[in-house]
């Protein structure tokens, strides 16, 4: 076994290695044993996209089980109990976070113009923790007391072992320490490339938007996560070893909760930020101008992160043991940057000259739907109104605003973005088009009913209510819309195999036309190490600057000028 | 360090703008027309919904004179739906105008002008919002004030003990004349059947109309929530811990009451009736429980520490609210 | 570099000011938020100090002049393990070891000492032992 050294001759030379045809199981082990961030990051979407699949069909069943009351498609409640608990767990842990780090493997060190991460091996290590440990967690389905029904934030002392019994709360406590060990490793393993590994001339103040929010996520990670380690391996400690670490009778109530939403806050952010980069890569290349307020768009971005950190009490108000004011007015200040980022995105389209392919379709999508998410948050920051509507439909319809809306929203974006660059080919913009609309329909149609609901009182987390409610109609109306919103995934599917059957080859480095930053400076798809030439980067745009040097500003043109004759 | 980043960032707008790149046409007229429309049409939105009597209490559930407090939160509630929806509906036009007005048209060449950064309106988008926060902070720690201050000496205290999956409630009344009650109730699991009558069915908490009551929220075994949504508040029922709701109903009638956190499997079956009534009323139906309070006896101990699961002081969040 | 260590530090002291604010309105009352606003505050200083310290070691980059050129990382760019086995042994082994403490302790015993093998294997995977230069 041999090292790989990158001499000159690697990075500079135009000659494209020959491609000799492979066998299957060689590609297997090629897969299994990859060290390459592009095909880890492959890796990630797939088994996260994956999940993402299997978390929807989990929400389809909760829909269809509250259609009407009674019981009709679940045996038991505790069956509905698995299922949300497990569409939480996947969808956050599972889906959301390891997509953002499937998107950063492939895209970030091609944006920083580097061969590879950091540690490539370290990287492939997170991966399978990741792997594993979801997997693991997903199994107590398959044991005779079935998957943890405890909520996806299990809380003291519900999921303790007297009142969760059974080994699916067990695999789901150790598989979720698993695999947020893969998380740490791999947020470590993104601050350190975009720390040290950016090509010479790319600062810290010319890295694209993406990039910087990878990085300030990476810092997230390392502040988050340990917490919900440590707080995993203590309820794991009283479920297997007899520990008491969460009784009640030492204030473990309360205690698991702080050190949850520690970590559970955060998280939000840590899923929502890279979603925010992928949103501000493409809305400038679709009007065709620079992202407006570059520095501004950072500050406010390291803003949130750093307030995000302050705001984990206001998931707790209505426990009566945290200090309401100060997590109301530093959540209601989140706001603010958040405010910035709008300002930013429509800034950027302000007398640009817009076209809307399907990844700005997406990107618009995102802004709509986030931008009620963010209103409703504000109402949910402030304790007198957060305590009629916690817990209830309300906040549920809040954070699928703003979860799906930021991370499903934005990934399509990213996937029709640059799955030219992830394959060689572009997807089918009809296709598209038609699923945009089918999922845009249906998430409104299955959610925005929800805030009614949650507000004239149907708590979250009921398997069945009452017909004197006058919930069926509202409920109808939404899992109806929810098919619907299911139904979407089907043309994409479609359009991925369409796409690899049909799509024309991408033969230049930037089919969008207008492409800034550098992964639109190589091949569609990029050699093994990225790059076979770097153009020199002298702004936050080296790939438009060398496609279209007549952008350039006269100042900077001239400084060129007089250094080259130099 | 401000003003230099301001005037650094100037610079860069500077070194950005460059070349123009044969301007764009600005907006166009459609664009103006179909933003006019648009207006309009949320205007009429606006009007027609907030004629029903439903949207003017922002579809809270019970009414105005159901609690003290109720009337209060209603209006905050509305008022802050007003603030955000204006904003809100501000940004949806804006993103639908620009989408309108610039978008690139058939036979459109070059680009438009680099811009890249403006100072000025960057700085009034980040200082505008923060007046509104705080401004919507100062209403809602006021509230919040309201509400939550202890009401000492309530006729009536209701210490309610969450259980899986259904309700204990403890009644210490002190009538008028200084005679006293103790009463309690143990509360039964809801059985849900998908069909009408269930209701019916349920345990009921009867409370007495104009009489300030004090409920002290109790769990014997996990996390519950003490909800009853026309009241429109809801505190948990933390085990190891008492949380304390004050308030006075005004008007007599019937109320859902439910428990808002999950606590197991049957968490969908944990429900009860709120009976507001008159007070002699009140004392009719509580003198046909049996006499005493349930107490803490019943309490799970999984954990079998020696203590047992005893009270504990946790302090509440704001310290200033329990010097008050 | 600067700007790095710069950006950690300023993450610290905000961290800081929100730790003293917080402990003083919550007049000490709260022991899970006040440590941990500490413990916040410090892991950012931990790595400033680090950025700080690489920073003086070695001089600026290329990577952070604006007037890099590329051809001044052209030679040996860094040693990259083109594939490998271990990650996926180990990730495997690490499995095995969450599976046992879930499960049952024998589960467990198999997993550590799989883990020791695959452990061992990444560590040396390059190593061209001690006197082959």
């Amino acid at each position: 076994m041999t090292t790989y050294e990158y001499t000159q001759d690697e990075t500079q030379s135009r000659v494209r290695p020959q491609v000799v045809p492979v066998s299957k199981g060689r590609i297997v082990v090629n897969w299994l044993t990859s060290t390459d961030h592009k095909t880890i990051g492959y890796m990630y979407l797939i088994s996260s996209f994956t999940f993402f699949g299997l978390a929807g069909v989990m929400a389809l069943l909760i829909r269809a089980e509250l259609f009407s009351p009674g019981m009709q498609v679940l045996q038991t409640k505790e069956q509905f109990n698995q299922l949300f608990t497990m569409h939480g767990t996947l969808m956050l842990l599972m889906f959301a976070t390891p997509l953002f780090i499937g998107f950063a493997n492939v895209i970030m060190p091609l944006q920083i113009g580097a061969p590879d991460v950091a540690f490539p091996r370290l990287n492939a290590l997170a991966f399978w923790f990741f792997l594993f440990g979801s997997l693991m967690a997903l199994i107590g389905f398959l044991t005779p007391q079935g998957a943890a029904a405890f909520g996806w934030f299990g809380y003291a002392p519900l999921s303790n072992e007297t009142y969760s019994p059974g080994i699916g709360g067990d695999l789901w406590v150790f598989g979720l320490g698993l695999q947020g060990f893969g998380t740490i490793l791999g947020g470590v393993n993104l601050i350190t490339t975009v720390i040290s590994m950016r090509a010479p001339g790319m600062t810290m103040w010319r890295m694209p938007i993406f990039t910087w929010n990878t990085l300030i996520t990476g810092i997230l990670i390392l502040m988050a996560f340990p917490p919900l380690a440590s707080a995993l391996f203590g309820l794991g400690l009283d479920r297997r070893f007899g520990g008491h670490i969460f009784d009640p009778e030492n204030g473990g109530a309360i205690l698991w909760q702080h050190l949850f939403w520690f970590f559970g806050h955060p998280e939000v952010y840590i899923i929502a930020l890279p979603f925010f980069g992928i949103v501000s890569e493409i809305i400038p290349v679709f009007s065709r101008k620079p992202i407006f307020g570059y520095k501004s768009l950072v500050f406010a971005t390291a803003t949130i992160a750093a307030l995000s950190m302050t705001v984990w009490a206001h998931h707790m108000y209505a426990t009566g043991s945290v200090l309401l004011p100060f997590f109301s007015l530093m959540t209601m200040l989140i706001a603010v940057p958040t405010g910035v980022k709008f300002v930013n995105w429509i800034g950027t389209m302000w007398r640009g000259s817009i076209t809307f392919e399907t990844p700005m379709l997406w990107s618009l999508g995102f802004m709509v739907t986030f931008l009620f998410g963010g209103l409703t948050g504000i109402i949910l920051a402030a304790p007198p109104l957060d305590f009629h509507v916690t817990d209830t439909y309300f906040v549920v319809a809040h954070f699928h605003y703003v979860v799906f809306g930021t991370v499903v929203f934005a990934m399509f974006a990213g996937f029709y973005f640059w799955w030219p660059k992830f394959t060689g080919k572009m997807l089918n913009e009809t296709w598209g088009k038609i699923q945009f609309w089918m999922l845009f329909l249906g998430f409104h149609g299955t959610f925005l009913v929800q805030h009614w609901l949650g507000v004239m009182g149907m708590p979250r987390r009921y398997a069945d209510y009452m017909v004197e409610d006058g919930f069926t109609a509202m409920n109808q109306f939404s899992t109806v819309s929810s098919m619907l919103l299911g139904a979407a995934i089907i043309p994409f599917l479609w359009n991925i195999y369409y796409t690899a059957r049909y799509g024309k080859k991408v033969t230049v480095d930037d089919p969008w036309g207008f492409g800034g930053s550098l992964e639109w400076a190589t091949s569609c798809p990029p050699p093994r190490h990225n790059f076979h030439a770097l153009p020199r980067i002298r702004s936050e745009r080296p790939a438009l600057d060398l496609h279209h040097p007549e952008l350039i500003p006269l100042e900077r043109r001239q400084k060129l000028n007089t250094k080259v004759g130099a | 360090m401000f003003c230099k980043l301001i005037s650094k960032t100037l610079a860069l707008e500077k070194e950005e703008e460059g070349p123009s790149v044969r301007l764009l046409d600005r907006a166009g007229r459609r664009g103006k027309r179909l933003l006019k429309g648009g207006v309009v049409a949320a205007m009429a939105l606006v009007v027609l919904t907030a004629c029903s009597e439903h949207a003017k209490r922002g579809w809270y559930p019970g009414s105005n004179e159901t609690t003290n407090h109720n009337e209060l939160l209603t209006h905050f509630w509305v008022g802050a739906w007003v603030a955000a929806l204006i904003i809100g509906v501000t940004t949806w036009v804006l993103m639908l105008w620009v989408i309108v007005a610039y978008r690139r048209r058939k036979g459109d060449k070059g680009y438009p002008r680099q811009v890249a950064y403006h100072m000025p309106l960057e700085t009034m988008f980040t200082v505008i919002p923060i007046i509104l926060v705080l401004t919507l902070w100062g209403f809602t720690d006021r509230v919040e004030r309201d509400i939550g201050t202890p009401v000492e000496d309530s006729p009536l205290t209701v210490t309610v003990y969450g259980k899986q999956w259904a309700w204990d409630f403890d009644y210490e009344y002190t009538a008028e004349d200084g005679t006293t009650e103790e009463r309690h109730l143990y509360g039964t699991q809801a059985q849900l059947t998908g069909e009408e009558g269930t209701e019916e069915t349920l345990p009921t908490l009867y409370l007495p109309v104009d009489v300030p009551v004090e409920f002290q929220l109790k769990s014997r075994d996990v996390i519950h929530s003490f909800w009853v949504p026309a009241f429109l508040q809801k505190l948990d029922m933390v085990p190891g811990q008492t949380n304390r709701m004050y308030l006075t109903p005004e008007e007599t009638g019937h109320f859902q009451g439910k428990c808002a956190e999950l606590c197991g499997e049957y968490h969908s079956e944990m429900l009860f009736n709120v009976e507001i009534v008159e007070e002699d009323e009140f004392l009719d139906e509580i003198r046909q429980l049996p006499e005493g309070l349930s107490g803490a006896e019943l309490n799970r101990n999984p954990n079998e520490n020696p203590d047992g699961q005893q009270d504990q002081e946790v302090p509440l969040g704001d310290p200033q609210r329990i010097e008050e | 570099m600067k700007i790095n260590a710069k950006m950690f530090s300023l993450l610290g002291i905000f961290f800081l000011i929100i730790a003293v604010v917080y402990t003083i309105w919550t007049r000490g009352t709260e022991w899970v938020g006040i440590p941990a606003f500490f413990a916040l505050a410090a892991m950012q200083f931990l790595i400033a100090y680090y950025l700080r310290l690489v920073d003086k070691e070695y001089k600026t980059g290329a990577s952070d002049r604006e007037d890099g050129e590329i051809a001044e990382y052209s030679g040996t760019y860094g040693r990259f393990a083109p594939w490998s086995w271990w990650p996926l042994g180990l990730g495997f082994s690490a499995a095995i070891v969450a599976l046992g403490v879930a499960v049952d302790w024998w589960i467990f015993i198999i997993g550590i000492f799989v883990g020791i093998f695959f452990v061992t294997g990444w560590v040396f995977e390059f190593s061209k032992g001690q006197h082959k230069h």
